[in-house]
């Protein structure tokens, strides 16, 4: 579960200060799968990014799963990550001299940990890339390399999927596989998901949209509440 | 839509008799299409007529059981390989666009708007449908899922061009 309290987030630019996000509440429940929508600079990826401990806010409190993480210092914040937090980005963002294999385990070996070959090959087979352990990124297409991504994100079974345009860089059909997927863990294994994503086809996987404008969050609609489709329509074109 | 060849290919599966046909449609198109009995019988008594199918007996509860002939089967890999055109003004919506324009309809926007809107629950209700089709024996309807969505998502980018060039 995550909750955000008067979230601030304040950029400097010379003697210029750039509010980004301006006092965001948000509860995300457990389970629950929110999509996070809004215009270029409108604070949506700044929030993930403060989400994830990539980054510390000017004023407010994030807890995760009741954990406050705002105060932490920054190991403590990169152990509770490592724990807590899966992160899947637009660019993929692998490591081009790891075979696909290495870099789903990646992050487990870098906390020191191990992982049983069981986990990564139920995993290779979730994300329909068995055969292709031994691949480097440089040989995959871009939607291979984004279900290496969702494998790495979730190889350490974090409570809390954070995506940034997981389906930026794909086509419509590649993208539909990418959305199948995380809907799949969301669905199979009551996955958390929150997605930042300016395409309606992508929202329309959610449980909730959150509008963000002007670093606030403007609206927000749950799916079974009847003026869903007309919110997409407005808010979406 | 073809009732009368979705028949002949239950029928083609193994002899069914009225009542499992329409069940057997019913499943194939994952309920999205109820088909009313008195059609089923219909088609099936034209069917019959053009020596499509026949009828050799009973089942055990005294029903009339269907199964496909030679000519039947001919008929099904005809239509089968004939590929589909698509008229231009079979979509119900181009035609509306047309007549707008010859009454210089005044709500054009709102109209596009709420077509725009029309669509977006399709597409909302397609993708939850298509969440549920996830499974080998789905992968199908799956498939024609993911065609209806490329559609959707072609109408709706082509609504909002008419929406710029409305405000244009």
């Amino acid at each position: 579960m995550i909750n955000v309290k008067g979230l601030t987030k304040e950029y400097k630019t010379g003697k210029e200060v750039v509010p980004v996000l301006k006092g965001v509440n948000l509860t995300v429940e457990e389970g629950e799968f929110v999509c996070i929508i809004g215009p270029s600079g409108s604070g949506k990826t700044t929030l993930l990014h403060l989400l994830g401990g990539l980054d510390t806010p000017t004023s407010g409190e994030i807890q995760l799963n009741g954990s406050g993480i705002t105060s932490k210092s920054e190991k403590e914040r990169t152990i509770l990550r490592r724990k807590e937090i899966g992160l899947i980005f637009q660019n993929y963002q692998l490591l081009p001299t790891l075979t696909v294999y290495e870099n789903i385990v990646f992050p487990v070996h870098a906390d020191g940990k191990k992982v049983s070959a069981e986990t990564v090959q139920e995993l290779l087979s979730a994300v329909d890339l068995v055969g292709f352990e031994k691949r480097f990124p440089n040989e995959l297409s871009g939607g291979q390399q984004q279900r290496v991504a969702i494998a790495r994100s979730l190889i350490h079974k974090p409570s809390i999927l954070l995506a940034d345009e997981p389906t930026g860089n794909l086509d419509r059909q590649r993208s539909s596989d990418i959305l199948d997927l995380l809907s799949n863990f969301h669905r199979e294994r009551n996955q958390t998901i929150v997605m930042v994503s300016h395409d309606m086809f992508a929202a329309g996987y959610a449980d909730r949209i959150v509008l963000f404008k002007d670093g606030v969050i403007e609206a927000q609609v749950k799916r079974e509440e009847d003026d869903y489709a007309k919110f997409l329509t407005r808010f979406m074109a | 839509m073809s009732v009368k060849h979705s028949l002949l290919s239950l029928i083609y599966e193994k002899p069914r008799h009225g009542y499992e046909l329409k069940i057997g449609f019913e499943q194939m198109v994952q309920g999205l299409w109820p088909l009313n009995a008195g059609q089923v019988y219909t088609t099936l008594d034209r069917l019959e007529r053009d020596h499509l199918v026949e009828t050799p007996g009973h089942d055990k509860k005294d029903r009339k059981l269907y199964t496909i002939t030679s000519a039947g089967k001919e008929e099904l890999w005809k239509w089968l390989n004939q590929p589909v055109g698509r008229s231009l003004f079979k979509d119900e919506f181009y035609f509306k666009f047309l007549c707008a324009d010859q009454v210089s309809y005044e709500n054009k926007e709102e109209m596009i708007r709420n077509q725009k809107e029309t669509m977006v629950k399709d597409l909302l209700h397609l993708t939850q449908l298509k969440k549920q089709m996830m499974t080998p024996e789905n992968r199908t309807m799956k498939l024609l899922l993911e065609g209806a969505l490329l559609h959707l998502d072609a109408d709706i980018k082509w609504l909002d061009m008419l929406v710029d060039n409305e405000m244009a």
